[in-house]
């Protein structure tokens, strides 16, 4: 029969049960045979105070082995009672009990596999929220260049429409046509400076040769 | 001597209970054994010198070794905070009257066990990551209607452009 080193009792008393049977017996034992040499001692002087004593020193170590020897087997045998029961009724823990800070293990009974697997998901789970922070970034920066890319387009639009107000304030009908053909004619007058500027450098050299 | 292995203590007695029954059993049955009579008999040469003295010096020694025993008890239970311990133990106990199955126990491996204590930590976490995750995606459905319509409205706004243009060619 193998020895039950009790060691979920020792989780919970903070020591293990036969330690603690082996020193209240070492203990015990120490006091009786303290008590033993007081007793011997004790009588040894009452026989020095009696004259003419005829009892030796070595007759009475002889009783106090006698009278300890006796005590001591019924010692260890009370003794061995005694801690048989304490260990089978006091200081045990039924196999159908489970001490409260081990609930966890009855809750949760995860294999190692389970676990990766838990540990897994999470790191799944957390690249997840990473990619979504990334797109959600994304998406608001898109946001902001959209407003400043609007702002510009209304303010464009918006001069348009101040254009079209002027000129139905100004009754000009058709000032559309008359700035068309503004800026034809425009065009026309650069192409005449342009030959203007030709013809007057072609005197200029003219001039020059002559 | 005598037989009794177990002292008859009614069930219902804590371990608190049965722990002083059982130590004042083994001194009582201690005392019985090392009787007067047995100590007057060893001690015979002693004994028909000075009868009253043996006597005294009897009482005076079971009684000293009764205290230093009560003492050494008592220091040990003190020391182990036994008594508290006793009692929660019989509360334990007494909750897990019903099952039957043997409990869980320590498999000796900490890193097996370590496992379990961990797990209510991971699902909390694991939880607090859904939630979170879920936040974000909702947050940014919301963002991406908005980018969308935001597009939308950029394009209209270009054609809105090119037509006035065009009108003032």
């Amino acid at each position: 029969m193998s020895v039950d080193p009790m060691a979920y009792e020792a989780q919970f008393f903070g020591f293990t049960p036969q330690t603690c049977m082996l020193r209240v017996y070492i203990a015990f034992q120490d006091y009786l045979f303290e008590m033993m040499l007081v007793v011997e001692g004790v009588i040894l002087k009452k026989l020095d105070a009696i004259p003419g004593c005829q009892i030796s020193p070595s007759q009475i170590r002889k009783c106090t082995e006698k009278f300890l020897l006796f005590m001591k087997d019924h010692f260890d045998k009370l003794f061995g009672r005694m801690e048989e029961v304490l260990l089978q009724l006091v200081l045990n823990i039924p196999r159908n009990v489970l001490l409260p800070e081990d609930k966890v293990h009855e809750q949760y009974p995860y294999s190692k596999e389970e676990f990766q697997a838990l540990q897994q998901e999470l790191q799944q789970l957390q690249q997840q929220c990473r990619a979504e922070t990334a797109a959600g970034e994304a998406l608001r920066a898109e946001l902001e260049e959209q407003k400043v890319v609007m702002g510009e387009l209304e303010k464009i639009l918006q001069w348009f429409n101040g254009l079209e107000n002027i000129c139905r304030e100004h009754g000009t009908g058709n000032f559309k046509e008359s700035f068309a053909f503004l800026t034809q004619n425009s065009k026309k007058l650069q192409d005449v400076l342009k030959d203007v500027v030709e013809k007057s450098k072609k005197m200029e050299q003219h001039e020059q040769l002559l | 001597g005598d037989g009794g292995a177990v002292p008859a203590v009614p069930a219902a007695a804590g371990r608190a209970q049965v722990f002083s029954t059982v130590v004042d059993t083994f001194l009582e049955k201690l005392v019985t054994a090392g009787s007067y009579p047995r100590f007057a008999s060893c001690y015979r040469c002693f004994y028909k010198l000075q009868p009253q003295l043996t006597r005294s010096i009897y009482d005076q020694f079971i009684s000293q070794l009764q205290s230093s025993i009560k003492e050494e008890i008592q220091e040990v239970k003190n020391e182990g905070n036994l008594e508290g311990l006793f009692n929660s133990l019989d509360k334990i106990v007494e909750e897990a009257k019903d099952r039957e199955e043997p409990a869980w126990r320590p498999s000796g491996i900490p890193e097996e066990d370590v496992r379990s204590a961990l797990v209510p930590y991971l699902l909390k976490h694991r939880s607090y990551l859904r939630k979170v995750l879920r936040e974000k995606e909702e947050e940014n459905r919301k963002v991406a209607k908005s980018v969308l319509a935001g597009r939308d409205r950029i394009a209209e706004l270009q054609q809105l452009i090119q037509a006035r243009k065009q009108a003032w060619q």
